[in-house]
This record gives structure tokens, C-alpha cells and sequence, in this order.
């Protein structure tokens, strides 16, 4: 195995190694016998990958962790096929997500390469986190999302420079820049983004507005329910969607689905338009003084919705709240923002930690003004504020809470009193955790928008019907397939660059996803991402000549079967 | 006194076995990798310092020996917890869900027994006709189909095509009754039941009447069978007879039915949306959300070894042959 786990947690890796024996033992008695058998099938793969491509060795069959979905299952059969021709063989290790997590992410035991979709959550909207996050060498410590282990200090610079540049053009540059580095270096090889597919009913309502990374119906992006207007006499639209919200407390989930559907109801500071840029939204503008100051101005007229005008007071309230609390959910707000002055009846200065450069997007855009009068009176006995059930949550948003029935639905209201007025009475989301059922209400006309990401077959199936409307919507989340440069052979750059050369990315998305989606030009960020996106770089030519002959020219050869062999030290 | 001293031996078994049963799933929950902030928070939505921070206000850095002890004390004093995702106690959580499968597994238990004694009775009494070989065929076809099947040919059949019911879920959010009928209470319920009910005894009828039919071949050859066709009883009279003696098993078997009842059918549910015990088993588990977990397990593994427990003591006063000695 890799230096970095011999030179790792000892103690801890005894420890785990004992409880893995336990656990298999338990494992017979048939409950937790699933999850065992994913550990041991990764334990497996490490221990297979663990036998280290020798030099003048054939290459050993490359560990290939994916998870059980269907489409990956696919996309690796595909894949299989296309790579043959350079003589290797793969080892595929079906798992779930939750191994995903706990397995990969957490204790960072990536065999040769993962397979992995990355939703389009909108805060990776800003470039900073398909850089950052995934490919900084910081981020190789276990719970990163560097499992694979690049390091570049060259990227890492830039990577680091981006994040604090506040100057949109020069930061441009720099994102710009720190992409060719993944692409020259090729630590993953980034597949496609797929299209966001939803659908709604098109007798029924109207203003449907699709938003970049957001579709029409998630409730990821505000703005996108707000033109929504009604062409029958009922007022209220009913969306659809996999999953149920966990509580009504905004300071307590870090759960996407959840955090942003309850900021329907607590407007944050910015949100984005159409185009993913930022635009006030709980406020009328903010100025940029230095790097690490920011003033911010309330919208006038905004009232709470128990009618209590919202002042500079409860923005301070806000930001001293989550500093105070350090709510984990949070916790890029309280690690960016230091303080909160009160400037004028509508105005605060923020004061930060460091410069931001995703501040006015991932720390405005997610920090939501809370009323100060509701949350300084919550019980002092609670461990955290996050734990009180806010029962009747009270925001200034664009939706007014009505009723939540856990499993059933979420009703909400439109408040009159937003600056931008919704169109519609109110909105009732309904989770259905079954996608054929989530379909089958639509076209039964049991509900009139469906939320949630759906394939092509069953986009296609839904357009016949005359009432339906199907729009696909471009998004920043990504396929790709990270290889972990900690262990032969994918610790070798032109091993990894002929990969790239026999990935034929159109090809796999018009198989498995209908060509409803953007090809990668081989950077993670998505070139329908205008701004941030690298015109410079595309994808490497797909030629299996020229990956042979890059890995000639690294000293590979093939055997007499045809097998790849590791160039002789 | 014999039956005393017997029905307090076995009430101590049946808390043994309960305690046991908490000890074993308290370690068994936490034997599976990943904790519940690792796995809730899905693909690095936390920073770590974000996520130890998590842990500590849940509880979850301390030594495990110390969450046990402070989750038995709780448990002493009837607290089952709070709910890692949820952040509510979790009889809060647990309870609504419980009802919800209580509303859809009592129909489907109590038809399933009813059905399938006399259905069952009806085959045994024409033992070595052709009609019970049919009959006994017919109803373990169902038996062997998986129940999510039978629910997406019911719900393709009558949900879709015909669009008589609704295709899942509990209760239709704002219902709008258009005929008197329809303004019955309970009448947006009874029609979402239809399908998931009727998917449920389909399923589990088959074991019920299976019993009942051994049974019922055996118990016709009984001295007392024959002593009663010797008495001139009618057919009627004579199988009614035969069928209460026939009943025991069943009996044994309806225990742990309603218990796993209590534990909802997880792809019933699913298949038909209904917010249940089944769901939120799966969903608890695969959240990590343990105090959840192991209270929806600890509810039916309670319900099955407690129905035991009373049909043990029932049979003595169903059956006077069996005695406390």
C-alpha cells in the first residue's frame, strides 16, 4: 500500500483492522452481512491493488470502486470495452454511496479509481470548489475530497490565489489558469455534465423559468417558482420530490435538500439568476471596501412574515448568532465572517477573516436573515439553538410556511410582502421517494411539477403526453472518474494521460444519458459555466494510437498477450 | 399456581431476551462503518472541524462504553433518544409512523388470518379433491411473487389504467370531496388502502391458510372427529368443529405476524408511498441515525416476542389438553 497509510494512524488502523474482524464475525448473523461484505469487497480491491504494479511487471487489474446505479453500471461496461485496446483489465467494485462515503471519502481507501457523479449543489457553482475542494493537496486528509492525492504546489498556489482574489476579472485569470494543471496532470478524468431534466404541466401553469444548475424544480435557486403563474382556477402548485425535509431549523442541517428548501422561507442575502451569476436578494446591494470588508444594505420595507419589520438590527443579530453558536452547518459563515457593525437603519459592515473571493456567493448566498425578537428567546437549556423545533418558522422569504406532515407534504404560502411578489397562492411539495410514482402522478395529473432529476427514457416517455412539458437544464455537476496517484500504476502521468486518450466522452453520454448533457473539456468545471470555464482547453483527441503511443513513449510495452507492462525501473 | 410460577418464568425469558436484544443492536448499529455525521452529510458538504464539532454536540466523540451507559440510563427512565437527523426525540419521530403502519398492516393482517383460516378450512375439509390441489396452487402462486410485484402489476393495472385508485401515499394533500361519498371521513384513506392492502394479502394469506389446512387434514382423523360425525353432527357443524381445534398453529403463526406487522413491509411501502415503519427502518439505518434504528428494530423484535410470550399463556386456555404441571 501507498507511504501515506504506513506513515498514517498506526493505533487507529489496528484498531479499525480489529473491528473489521468483528464485524465480519457479525456479519454471519446476517444483519450487518450487506455492509461487510461492501467493506471486505473494498479491503479486496486495496489488497489486490496493494500488490503493486512491479517494473517489467504486466500491469495488475486495475481496482475500480462504482457505485450500484444503473447508469454506472453502464458507463462502465462501456468503459471496459473502450480501454481494452491498451491491454489492461479492470476489477469492478460495485458499492453504494454510503460506502462511497465511509469507505473513500472518510478513511480515503480509493483503490485505482472511483467512480463518482457530483450533484450541481449551487454552492459549487463557484469555481472554488471543483478546484479547491477536490484537488488541493490540503484536501488529501481523510474526509477530503482529494482521495485520489494530487499534489501540486503549482495548482495548490493558484488554487489558494482564485479563492481570495476579489477582483471577478484577475480571479478569472486564475481559475483559468489552475484548470490547465488539471488537465496537463490529469488526476481524474472528468466525463460529462449532465443535463438537469425536469418537468411540469403545461395546461396548468405557465412562467416556467429554467435556471443554470438548478432546472426548474429543485428548490436549489429561488427565483426559478417565483415567475410560476396559474392558467387554471387553482392557485397552488403541488412539486414532486425524492426526498422529505429532516426539520423546520435553519441553523441545524447542513443536508443540501433540506437547508435550501427551508431558505424558500428565510430569504438569504443573494441568491442567482438564470445564468448562476449572484443577485441581491434579501438585500439591495453590497459594496466590496477591501478584501476584507463588506457593507451590505437590507432591502427597505422587508417584513418577517409575523409582520415585524426586518432592520440592520437582525442582520447584526444573524451573523452574531452563528458566530456565537458556531453552528456546524454553517460553518463557512462563521469561519469567513468576524464581526457584524451596525452602519445606518439598513446598513452592517462585515468584517472577515480573509479575503473571500466565493464570499458574496457561498457565504451571502447561503447565510439567510434570521428575526432576532424569535431566536433570542429560545430556550438557554437546549445544547444549541439548532436543536429547537421551530415549529412555526418565521422568515422574510418568498413562501410563508402554512403546514408540514412528515412523509406527506410541506405546504407553503406566497408572502405578499417580498420585494419580488410570487404569482402564484402557494406551493405544496410532496416527497415521493419512488421515481415511476413521481412520474405516474404527474402524467395522472396528481401533481403538476415534478422536481426531481429524471432520465431520458423517461423524459421521452413523458414529452408524448400533449399536457407535459419536459426542460432540460445545463448544470455545473459532473461524471468523472478520479484516479489515485498514491499507487501504480495511475501514479504514472502518461498512464493517466492515455486513459484520457481512449475515453471517448460524447460517445458515453449519448449511450448512456441520450446526449442530454455538455461534454467535459476535460477540466471539472463545466464549459457552460461561461465565466469560469477555460476556453483554451479541450478535450484530448480520442485515439487508441495515440494513447499507445504515449505510454511507448513512457517505456510501457505489451506482452505476447497483449498485456500492458510497466516500464523496467 | 403451576401456571403462575410458569407465565413469571416465562416473562423473565421474554425481558432477557428484550435486554439482550437492546445490548446486541446498540453494538451492532455502531459496528457499521461510517458514523452519522459522516454518512448524513453525504460527499463532503462539512468541513472536518465542522464535522468534529458536529460530534461533540451530539455526543458521539465521547468512549463508547460511556454513549451506552447514558443511552441505558435513558432508556430506564423511557427515553428512547434523540434522533441524530430528525434532532426530535425519537418517540416523536417513531410514533406518527407506527399508526401509519398500523392503519396499513391491521387490514392486511387481520384479512390475511380471516381469509386464509377459512379458505384454508374449505381446502382441508376436501382433502384429495382436485379443487384443493387448484386452490392450494392458487394461493401460494402470490406467495412466491415478490410483494413489490404484485404492487406494480396492482398499481399498473388499477393506478394507471384504469386510474380507479390513487397510485400511492397515505392521504391525497388537499383532497377536494366532488360527490356525497367522497365527504365519508375516512374515505381518502380507505381508497389509498385499496391496492397496498389488498398487495399485502396476497402475499401473506398463503401461510396462514397453508397451516390451517395441515392442520385441519390432521385433526379430521382425530377420535373426536369421528365420535362427532358418530353423534349425527351436520357437515357444517362438523368443520366449524374441526377448524376451532385446527386453529392452534395458526394462532403461534398470527403472533409473529402482527409482530412483524409492527415493523411495516418495507417494499409495500415503498411501492406505495405510505409513510411508514418500513421506510423509516431502512431510512434510519442507512442514515446512521441510530437512536431511530434501533428503536423501529427494538419495536417489532418487543411486538413478536411479547405476542409470544401471551400466546404461550393463551394456549393453555385454548387448548384444555395443554397443562401448567
Amino acid at each position: 500500500m501507498g507511504s501515506r497509510n504506513e506513515s498514517g494512524r498506526p493505533a487507529t488502523r489496528d484498531l479499525r483492522a480489529r473491528r473489521r474482524e468483528v464485524l465480519k464475525f457479525l456479519g454471519a448473523f446476517g444483519l450487518t452481512a450487506p455492509s461487510a461484505a461492501l467493506v471486505s469487497a473494498i479491503d479486496g480491491a486495496l489488497q489486490s491493488a496493494s500488490a503493486q504494479a512491479a517494473a517489467g511487471q504486466p500491469v495488475p487489474r486495475l481496482g475500480v470502486y462504482l457505485p450500484n446505479w444503473p447508469d454506472q453500471v453502464e458507463l462502465w461496461r462501456q468503459l471496459s470495452r473502450e480501454w481494452q485496446p491498451l491491454g489492461i483489465e479492470l476489477d469492478l467494485q460495485q458499492g453504494t454511496l454510503d460506502t462511497f462515503v465511509s469507505q473513500i471519502v472518510a478513511e480515503q481507501k480509493l483503490p485505482h479509481m472511483g467512480s463518482m457523479s457530483w450533484g450541481g449543489a449551487p454552492d459549487r457553482l463557484d469555481p472554488d470548489y471543483f478546484l479547491s475542494e477536490m484537488f488541493h493537496s490540503r484536501r488529501t486528509a481523510r474526509g477530503g475530497l482529494n482521495f485520489g492525492f494530487y499534489r501540486n504546489e503549482a495548482f495548490d498556489r493558484l488554487a489558494d490565489a482564485q479563492r481570495s482574489e476579489m477582483d471577478p476579472a484577475k480571479r478569472q485569470q486564475l481559475v483559468r489558469e489552475a484548470q490547465t494543471h488539471i488537465v496537463e496532470d490529469s488526476p481524474s478524468i472528468v466525463l460529462f455534465h449532465r443535463d438537469i431534466i425536469h418537468a411540469y404541466n403545461k395546461r396548468r401553469f405557465s412562467g416556467v423559468k429554467p435556471i443554470l444548475g438548478n432546472g426548474i424544480g429543485f428548490p436549489y435557486m429561488p427565483l426559478s417558482y417565483m415567475d410560476i403563474t396559474p392558467l387554471t382556477p387553482r392557485k397552488f402548485m403541488r412539486l414532486t420530490s425524492i426526498y422529505d425535509i429532516a426539520s423546520l431549523n435553519p441553523f441545524l442541517t447542513p443536508e443540501i435538500y433540506n437547508s435550501t428548501t427551508l431558505r424558500l422561507i428565510y430569504a438569504t442575502f443573494t441568491t442567482r439568476d438564470e445564468k448562476a451569476d449572484v443577485m441581491p436578494w434579501a438585500l439591495e446591494r453590497w459594496n466590496i471596501v477591501n478584501p476584507t470588508t463588506v457593507d451590505i444594505t437590507l432591502r427597505g420595507n422587508t417584513k418577517f412574515h409575523d409582520g415585524r419589520p426586518a432592520t440592520a438590527q437582525d442582520v447584526k443579530f444573524t451573523f452574531d448568532f452563528i458566530n456565537k453558536h458556531r453552528f456546524p452547518a454553517l460553518s463557512r459563515i462563521y469561519e469567513t465572517v468576524e464581526s457584524a457593525e451596525i452602519t445606518g437603519d439598513l446598513t452592517v459592515r462585515l468584517k472577515l477573516r480573509t479575503a473571500s473571493a466565493p464570499f458574496t456567493a457561498n457565504v451571502l448566498g447561503y447565510a439567510f436573515l434570521a428575526p432576532k425578537h424569535i431566536w433570542e428567546a429560545v430556550p438557554s437549556n437546549l445544547a444549541t439553538p439548532a436543536d429547537w423545533p421551530n415549529d412555526k418558522p418565521i422568515g422574510s422569504g418568498p413562501w410563508k410556511y402554512v403546514e408540514w406532515r412528515k412523509g406527506e407534504y410541506l405546504q407553503l404560502a406566497a408572502n405578499q410582502d417580498f420585494f419580488m411578489k410570487p404569482k402564484l397562492e402557494g406551493m405544496v411539495v410532496l416527497p415521493v421517494p419512488q421515481m415511476e410514482s413521481m412520474v405516474g402522478m404527474l402524467e395522472r395529473g396528481d401533481s403538476d411539477m415534478l422536481g426531481w432529476n429524471l432520465d431520458m427514457t423517461l423524459g421521452e416517455r413523458i414529452s408524448r403526453n400533449p399536457e407535459l412539458e419536459v426542460v432540460r437544464t445545463p448544470t455545473h455537476g459532473q461524471h468523472e472518474v478520479r484516479l489515485n496517484l498514491g499507487m501504480a500504476p495511475t501514479d504514472n502521468k502518461a498512464f493517466r494521460r492515455a486513459l484520457q486518450h481512449v475515453t471517448d466522452r460524447k460517445k458515453l453520454l449519448d449511450i448512456i444519458f441520450s446526449g442530454a448533457g455538455v461534454v467535459s473539456n476535460g477540466a471539472p468545471i463545466t464549459p457552460a459555466l461561461e465565466n469560469w470555464a477555460n476556453p483554451a482547453i479541450s478535450a484530448p483527441e480520442v485515439s487508441v494510437d495515440k494513447a499507445r503511443a504515449v505510454l511507448r513513449d513512457a517505456g510501457f510495452t505489451w506482452n505476447a498477450q497483449g498485456r500492458l507492462v510497466m516500464p523496467s525501473a | 399456581m403451576a401456571f403462575w410460577l410458569f407465565a413469571a418464568r416465562r416473562a423473565a425469558h421474554t425481558a432477557v431476551t428484550l435486554v439482550l436484544l437492546l445490548l446486541f443492536m446498540y453494538v451492532l448499529f455502531r459496528l457499521v462503518p461510517g458514523d452519522p455525521t459522516t454518512i448524513m452529510l453525504g460527499t463532503g458538504e462539512l468541513p472536518l472541524e465542522a464535522q468534529q464539532r458536529l460530534r461533540e454536540l451530539w455526543g458521539l466523540d465521547r468512549p463508547q462504553w460511556q454513549q451506552f451507559v447514558t443511552y441505558a440510563g435513558n432508556l430506564l427512565t423511557g427515553d428512547l433518544g434523540m434522533s441524530f437527523y430528525f434532532r426530535r426525540p425519537v418517540l416523536e419521530i417513531v410514533w406518527p409512523m407506527l399508526l401509519n403502519t398500523l392503519v396499513l398492516m391491521t387490514p392486511v393482517v387481520v384479512i390475511s388470518i380471516v381469509l386464509g383460516v377459512t379458505l384454508g378450512t374449505w381446502l382441508g375439509w376436501r382433502r384429495g379433491e382436485r379443487i384443493e390441489e387448484i386452490g392450494a396452487i392458487l394461493a401460494l402462486i402470490p406467495r412466491a411473487l415478490p410483494v413489490f410485484w404484485i404492487g406494480i402489476v396492482l398499481l399498473a393495472l388499477f393506478a394507471y389504467e384504469l386510474r380507479w385508485f390513487p397510485i400511492g401515499g397515505m392521504r391525497q394533500a388537499f383532497f377536494f370531496p366532488e360527490t356525497w361519498y367522497q365527504e365519508l371521513p375516512f374515505f381518502d384513506i380507505a381508497r389509498h388502502l385499496v391496492l397496498p392492502v389488498a398487495a399485502g394479502v396476497l402475499t401473506s394469506m398463503a401461510d396462514p391458510l397453508m397451516i390451517q389446512r395441515t392442520a385441519l387434514i390432521e385433526v379430521k382423523h382425530e377420535d373426536f372427529m369421528v365420535h362427532a360425525r358418530a353423534r349425527g353432527l351436520s357437515e357444517g357443524a362438523q368443520r366449524r368443529l374441526a377448524r376451532r381445534n385446527a386453529f392452534l398453529p395458526v394462532l403461534t403463526y398470527s403472533a409473529i405476524m402482527v409482530g412483524f406487522a409492527f415493523g411495516g413491509q418495507v417494499l409495500l411501502e415503498v411501492v406505495f408511498n405510505w409513510p411508514g415503519m418500513g421506510r423509516l427502518m431502512v431510512n434510519s439505518v442507512s442514515q446512521r441515525d441510530y437512536p431511530v434504528a434501533q428503536a423501529t428494530f427494538f419495536f417489532m423484535a418487543a411486538a413478536v416476542v411479547t405476542l409470544n410470550l401471551l400466546v404461550d399463556l393463551a394456549y393453555g386456555w385454548l387448548d384444555p389438553r395443554i397443562r401448567h404441571e
